[in-house]
């Protein structure tokens, strides 16, 4: 029996269930998970001012963020409080969510709360996730289901319109979607092939990947792509609304760290999104490769691509020299 | 730094997980609460990961894992018996070898495989594992311990005493001469399912009058003076093959074993009531000789005999001793709690601390997972699933006691779920006791069943002695008491060889006809405030409202499911059942406000009969 971790959400879609403790059953042992009254997967509970003598650090993200296959307490951000003297992380990330979500996560919360840093974690191939109006839901019985996600639409003169919120709440039968059927995430591209290929375990995964040398994020190999487009302005749009310092910290797939794809496109676009933005970018990829390649593998479980504890580590010790200095800066400018 | 220790049993029936930490129970759990498969023997690896979840602690954070039973001395007792009785043990070769040799021998490695963690795996021994769980929770400092199963590694019985965190086995009866799989052989032959139908033959007992009882004494078993046992194996089955009883025993009874589920005869009725009877004879005798080797004035009780409540009540009302407590759990899942407080303090050393108020250290059995009012929120919205939420308490208990007060089959989920085989109010499907229709309703629309047990009593322990001859509690629905003769009903007698107990069944024999059996027993839970205030608050609400503290009280699932555990569980049998209400955490479900269930019953053919 799995535990139903997750509650509707009138604006994000969902959220987990506020007070939740639960250990999640995972092929590397299982994970305890606690989740906050706000709804979010945070040891700290949500609280406007400051404490004081501790700045503090609010991270967005998806379930690379928010620990999908580690505890709490494994997690970069959590990792963080340990590395960075007098630092208190507010973790709002939310697994499964788009970077469009997170924004609308950030705009509810962010502003009745006192920090001096916002950390925007994009797991690359969240940009999937944003082009997508639909996103499958699998319920606890294994049903496959289609639920409607709150979406922006960018017009041709740059404005950005939101969709879908109140996000519909009943399950959407697909056949019924009609032209729409294009719009739901379906976690990555090749569905039929990438079934096929996942059932046959993850060994013989990686090796037709690398042999196909697959390219997991074609969208960001122009910056004219209609996804990326869509993506930047989120980002730019969130970035400005920002009242505290701004870290971009674009999270790689694991096909960029272990070289069976090229990471160019979308290191390049997020280079020119900081340098137009004004926003920190930390790019954890080169701390991701310094290490052996074989040993680079144990980054991401034997099936579940997300990061192991020990990856954990490895992007907390990357994020924390810059959220010091950082910090470091803000303080000598209060 | 604290000492959690993780106890585990399974393999053979019930498999389940407990945790205790610095010697306090944390979580217990049965695998098949999470499985839905009845009486799950498989590695409890859901139960564990709940218990961990409870504990909210990583895997390396516990000093130990300990197994309930020894698989060497297991196997050592099999080999030999198969040995012994060879080549007419084929079968039951086949049967025991993939447990005693695939599976057993490999718990250390399904645990390092499960929790990916190199933590110690202990062995305890199961008969010490038994005791324990019953010595350890129980209110007293120093007591008199009786085990009574069917068989762990050689022993069917021991008598042990346990003074602080010390436990020391003054006795035991080895293999093959077992009280408990005497009574399996009975239940058996009389149509029931192993290992779980003896609750049935205890409740068909008062039906029938101990006429074989002496046939009993004469052939199968002979006891000592000072209680021990010998059986005569000659009678049995369970030494060659997979069948309890032969010919011989046959023989004995009139004839060939009654088939499952065909009508129930006068024979069932008499052999029933003859093996109840012997066995608390049995049962008296040895507690009388435990009284007398250990001086103490206490006993703890705990195996699968501990859960005859008809032999527990007299044990009490007998005074042997000046008082008794029985785990709940008192099967082999119970072994998982025992293993780990057994390693906890004679392992670890962790002092024990008996509760200065009296009470015992099992939290009133309350040891599985609770759902709180978010998640249950969250399920209904997510699937609409119409409901009415009533955050306070005594309002929300004011509604469910009205519906019960009219008639109404109300559902039950409220906090934790109860460790052992009794629903507790928290995992329950409640009715009016005081209806003479609550019964057939109960069994034919809800159960599924056309039964000849009636259901059992919750009841106010501050009002226990106003309905039932009882002077202690008897929370755990252990105790089978007599309803006060006040309330009773005259009965018409039953004639001389009358076959047919259907007619009986429904009779109403007291006040409260849904709770009172044939005899005018009840099997009794009390309740009380400390244990779980939600239930006692709704007791007395229905008292209150009716002037009558007493609810039935049934497991919240049809037969041959196990109860339920979560949210989901319960809303499905709720609407696979004719329960008009149901009560989730703090929301209330109407029956009439559900939408339409998919009219497909193939969910019938889930459940093994059982």
């Amino acid at each position: 029996m799995q535990r139903q971790v997750y509650e509707y959400h009138p604006v994000f879609g969902y959220r987990f269930i506020p007070g939740l403790k639960a250990r999640i059953e995972h092929e590397a042992g299982g994970y305890l998970m606690r989740i906050n009254q706000a709804g979010f997967r945070c040891e700290r509970e949500v609280q406007a001012a400051r404490t004081p003598g501790r700045s503090r650090v609010l991270l967005f993200g998806d379930s690379f963020s928010a620990g999908d296959g580690v505890s709490n307490k494994q997690r970069y951000g959590d990792l963080l409080e340990e590395l960075v003297p007098n630092v208190e992380v507010f973790n709002f990330a939310l697994s499964g969510s788009g970077t469009d979500q997170q924004y609308l996560i950030h705009r509810e919360h962010a502003p009745g709360i006192e920090h001096d840093l916002v950390v925007i974690a994009v797991l690359v191939e969240n940009i999937r996730r944003v082009a997508a109006r639909y996103r499958q839901y699998a319920t606890l019985d294994g049903q496959e289901l289609v639920l409607a996600k709150p979406y922006f639409e960018l017009s041709a003169d740059g404005e950005l319109t939101l969709r879908h919120v109140p996000v519909p709440k009943e399950p959407i039968p697909e056949a019924s979607l009609g032209e729409e059927r294009d719009e739901v995430d379906r976690g990555g591209r090749f569905e039929w092939l990438r079934s096929t290929v996942n059932r046959l375990g993850p060994t013989v995964k990686d090796l037709a990947q690398r042999v196909s040398r697959y390219q997991p994020l074609p969208h960001y190999d122009s910056p004219d792509h209609d996804d990326w487009r869509l993506l930047r302005a989120i980002l730019s749009r969130w970035i400005a609304e920002c009242r505290a310092t701004v870290v971009l910290f674009p999270l790689p797939v694991y096909q960029y760290v272990e070289d069976s794809a090229s990471p160019d496109g979308y290191r390049a676009r997020f280079e020119e999104l900081a340098r137009d933005t004004g926003a920190t970018l930390h790019d954890p990829l080169p701390d991701l490769r310094s290490f052996p390649l074989a040993e680079r593998r144990s980054f991401r479980f034997e099936v579940d691509c997300h990061p192991t504890p020990k990856a954990h580590r490895i992007l907390a010790e990357s994020l924390a020299p810059t959220v010091r200095a950082l910090l470091a800066k803000s303080e000598a400018r209060s | 730094m604290t000492t959690h220790v993780l106890g585990i049993s399974g393999f053979y029936h019930d498999s389940a997980a407990a945790l205790v930490a610095d010697g306090e129970i944390i979580a217990a759990a049965q695998e098949e609460r999470f499985t839905r498969k009845k009486h799950d023997p498989r590695f409890p690896r859901h139960a564990i990961n709940y218990c961990l979840q409870e504990a909210f602690i990583e895997p390396s954070e516990l000093a130990a894992v300990v197994f309930y039973d020894n698989p060497i001395l297991s196997a050592d007792r099999i080999v030999r018996s198969i040995v012994a009785h060879a080549p007419r043990t084929r079968e039951q070769w086949l049967a025991a070898a993939p447990s005693f040799l695939g599976v057993k021998p490999f718990v250390a490695a399904h645990v390092r495989e499960l929790l990916r963690v190199d933590v110690p795996v202990l062995f305890a021994r199961h008969h010490l594992s038994h005791a324990a769980s019953s010595f350890y929770p129980s209110p007293f400092e120093r007591a008199a311990v009786l085990t009574l199963d069917g068989v762990g590694e050689w022993a069917t019985t021991s008598l042990a005493v346990g003074e602080g965190r010390d436990l020391t086995v003054l006795k035991e009866l080895h293999y093959p001469h077992s009280l408990g799989l005497l009574y399996s052989a009975f239940t058996s032959f009389c149509g029931f399912k192993v290992n779980s139908g003896e609750y049935k033959l205890m409740g068909l007992a008062p039906y029938g009058e101990p006429r074989y009882a002496d046939q009993i004494r004469d052939h199968l078993i002979s006891v000592r003076a000072d209680g021990s046992f010998e059986l005569d194996t000659s009678y049995f089955g369970y030494l060659e093959g997979n069948r309890m009883t032969n010919e011989r025993f046959e023989a004995l009874f009139g004839g060939p074993p009654r088939e499952a589920e065909s009508r129930i005869t006068r024979r069932e009725m008499d052999l029933a009531a003859s093996i109840q009877k012997v066995t608390e004879d049995v049962v008296l005798g040895i507690a009388r000789h435990l009284r007398a080797e250990s001086g103490m004035d206490a006993v703890c009780l705990a195996g699968g005999v501990a859960l005859n409540c008809v032999a527990n009540g007299l044990l009490q009302r007998e005074k042997i001793f000046d008082r008794v407590w029985i785990q709940p759990a008192s099967g082999d899942a119970g072994g998982a709690l025992g293993a780990a407080l057994l390693a906890s303090h004679q392992r670890f050393g962790v002092e024990r601390h008996t509760p200065t108020n009296g009470r015992d250290a099992q939290k009133g059995s309350y040891l599985g997972p609770a759902f709180s009012s978010s998640e249950v929120r969250a399920f209904l919205e997510r699937h609409g699933y119409p409901y009415e939420a009533i955050p306070d308490v005594a309002a929300r208990n004011t509604v469910v006691a009205k519906a019960l007060a009219d008639g109404k089959i109300v559902g039950h989920l409220s906090g934790r779920m109860e460790f052992g085989p009794r629903s507790l109010g928290a995992r329950s499907i409640l009715g009016d006791a005081r209806s003479a229709s609550t019964q057939s309703v109960m069994n034919l629309k809800i159960k599924y069943r056309e039964s000849f047990r009636p259901f059992a009593p919750s009841v106010l322990a501050e009002r226990a002695g106003d309905y039932f001859e009882l002077d202690c509690e008897s929370p755990y629905m252990l105790l089978v008491a007599p309803v006060r003769k006040e309330l009773r009903l005259p009965v018409p007698p039953r004639g001389e060889g009358d076959d047919d107990m259907l007619p009986l069944v429904n009779q109403v024999r007291s006040t409260l006809p849904a709770i009172t059996h044939v005899d005018h027993s009840a099997r009794v839970q009390t309740v009380a405030h400390e244990d779980h205030p939600v239930f006692h608050g709704l007791l007395r609400a229905f008292e209150e409202l009716t002037g009558c503290g007493v609810l039935v009280n049934t497991s919240f699932n049809v037969r041959g499911e196990p109860i339920v555990c979560s949210p989901k569980d319960a809303y499905t049998c709720f609407m696979r059942t004719e329960m008009d209400l149901l009560v989730l955490e703090d929301c209330i479900l109407y029956k009439a406000l559900q939408p339409a269930l998919d009219a497909d019953d193939s969910w019938r053919n889930e459940y093994e009969l059982d």
